[in-house]
């Protein structure tokens, strides 16, 4: 049996969302056809508001509604730490502990030469320029724990020695989904070595 | 340790078994193609979440189903700990006690496991990656951290060799992203020969003295790690990742030229020596198999020094390939201490006590009798 168009199209557009098979996506099809139609005309345009008003703020990457970001633009915050962070979601989960209260900069991925991703084409440059700034004295580099945030943190480093920033690196646990590689003994024995000298 | 019971769903060619095992010596008898190998892999596959002898574990998988599952009941000296492996299309769930491990090396090493199959009388003759799969298995399964670090290392290898590539045909020419993939890989590749020099060491000890036995005092049998940088003797982790340092540095042209890693872990090998020669060269057939065997023989009495209790030992149609003098040995060594497992074709070859105080079971086409 075939569904009609409509519901067809929107099981299509349900399959293109990360983590949705086919069987979550007809699912939540046909929830949708049994909603009330303020309700769908509501998700209708969040959706089309979301991606229309909302962009990367020029200064640090991170997503906004006005450039610059609440955060570049908060007067009250440290303009002298940058925190350099892989993704948006990276800045939410750093304000949410809130024990940081410096600016931001998000690079929107990691150095990965399999994926193709070059430091260019993450936003490094940018970090080096506003590095350049005199009032900038800290730089804390909060890529992810894995060997493509380590790689882009060291290669971070390397282009900054020589220069007076002070630069740490810390490691904001681990990664969402719990990476198989990384055994509880492991973080553990990583813990004893201690944190490299940067 | 010891298991007692496993249960398999969907497994190759068993859509459903249960067997209690005797917790010394349990005799498999069948036809080819029966299934005697699928269960004994089934044992390696609950051990190492992965089979010997594929690396794609959709094969694992009863045709035509979803899912397989194995799940396992271990006696160990204070415990028993319930297995479970479940392998579907879109990968694998390891449990422990019904715990989910969402990382191999917090599952590998629960149940230890040493297989002996007709392959591995290939060590000796084999390619080095037949004995750094050895050493890889053996070790990982007393070293969480080794397997965690092999790991890591295959993956900067990867990243490493991808850009080595990009090098060498001019797509790309910044050096800084190499020196920091070399930086990154030099002190897993030195933790990693660290801990197989270690291991070297313990396992020489046992087989030297093993090998001794089985050739009547004979043949005296020693191991050497060949490094593919030339590790110094006995070095601190320190300076051996410094080594490593200096021979990429120094040979950083040829490898950007080749647009490949020519050095580390993962090209490295053993020497096995025979009275001073080279048995992989100048060795007999004979000499060739005792060697397997005594390497395998002396593995399990590392584990049960590493870990205080002895492995489950696998002879997969491995018996029968053996010569009377060498069964006997083998048969002696595991006598009341080690659970093993034996598959054959055909029994009446094999004159031990320890056979005729088996239980035996007979395999045909996925029904077990016993
Ligand atoms: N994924 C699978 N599903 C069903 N049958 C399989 C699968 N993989 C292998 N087999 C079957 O298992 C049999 C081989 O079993 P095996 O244990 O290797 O035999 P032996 O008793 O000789 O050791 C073959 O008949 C093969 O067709
Ligand atoms: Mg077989
Ligand atoms: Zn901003």
């Amino acid at each position: 049996m075939r569904y009609p168009e409509p519901i067809l199209k929107l099981i299509e557009n349900f399959t293109r969302l990360p983590g949705v098979g086919p069987k979550t996506a007809s699912r939540l099809a046909f929830f949708v056809l049994k909603m009330n139609e303020d309700h769908v005309l509501e998700f209708a345009k969040a959706l089309v508001n979301a991606k229309r008003n909302l962009f990367y703020c020029s200064v640090c990457g991170h997503i906004t509604d006005n450039d610059p970001c609440y955060i570049c633009s908060d007067t009250s915050r440290d303009k002298s730490k940058i925190c350099v962070v892989e993704q948006p979601k990276d800045v939410i989960a750093m304000e949410n502990m809130r024990g940081f209260n410096g600016l931001y900069h998000v690079l929107h991925g990691a150095i990965s030469p399999i994926e193709g991703i070059s430091p260019e084409d993450i936003r490094i440059p940018d970090l080096l320029k506003r590095a350049q700034d005199e009032s900038i004295k800290e730089i804390i580099l909060a890529t992810n724990p894995n060997i493509e945030g380590e790689t882009t943190a060291m290669y971070i480093l390397r282009l900054m020695k020589g220069t007076d920033l002070s630069i740490t690196r810390i490691a904001h646990g681990l990664p969402v989904g719990g990476d198989l590689e990384y055994a509880d003994e492991v973080t553990l024995s990583k813990a004893f070595e201690g944190r490299r000298e940067l | 340790m010891y298991i007692k019971k496993i249960l398999l769903k969907n497994y190759r060619n068993y859509s459903s078994l249960e067997l209690n095992f005797d917790n010394k010596v349990n005799v498999f008898i069948g036809l080819n193609a029966q299934g005697k190998t699928n269960l004994m892999e089934s044992i390696h596959v609950l051990a190492f979440a992965k089979s010997h002898r594929t690396t794609n574990d959709k094969e694992l998988i009863k045709w035509d189903e979803e899912y397989a599952k194995i799940e396992g009941s271990i006696q160990k000296r204070n415990s028993t700990d319930i297995l479970q492996l479940i392998l579907s299309k879109k990968g694998k769930k390891a449990r422990v006690n019904l715990i989910e491990k969402a990382r191999l090396s917090e599952y590998v090493g629960n149940f230890n496991v040493v297989m002996f199959a007709p392959e591995d009388l290939n060590l000796v003759k084999g390619s080095p990656q037949v004995r750094r799969k050895f050493i890889d298995m053996e070790l990982g399964q007393i070293s969480p951290i080794y397997i965690y670090n092999l790991s890591t290392y295959q993956k900067v290898l990867l990243q490493r060799n991808n850009y080595l590539k990009k090098l060498s045909i001019k797509e790309t020419t910044d050096l800084t992203t190499l020196d920091i993939l070399t930086e990154q890989m030099v002190e897993l590749a030195a933790k990693i020969v660290d801990k197989r020099l270690q291991f070297i060491t313990l396992l020489e000890n046992w087989a030297k003295g093993i090998h001794s036995d089985i050739t009547n005092g004979i043949e005296n049998l020693s191991i050497n790690y060949k490094s593919s940088i030339n590790v110094s003797e006995k070095p601190e982790l320190s300076k051996m990742i410094q080594e490593y340092y200096d021979y990429y540095e120094k040979n950083k042209e040829r490898e950007i030229y080749r647009g490949v890693t020519l050095f580390g872990p993962h090209r490295d090998d053993l020497e096995l020596l025979v009275n001073s020669k080279d048995v992989q060269i100048y060795g007999s057939q004979g000499q060739q198999r005792t060697v397997a065997l005594s390497l395998k023989l002396a593995e399990i009495e590392l584990i049960k020094t590493e870990t205080n209790e002895y492995p489950v030992l696998l002879l997969d149609d491995v018996l029968s390939e053996l010569d009377n003098s060498r069964q006997t040995h083998l048969l002696d060594t595991i006598q009341n201490k080690v659970q093993t497992f034996v598959t054959t074709t055909n029994i009446d070859g094999i004159d031990h006590k320890v056979i005729s105080e088996a239980k035996i079971f007979k395999v045909k086409n996925a029904n077990i009798e016993y």
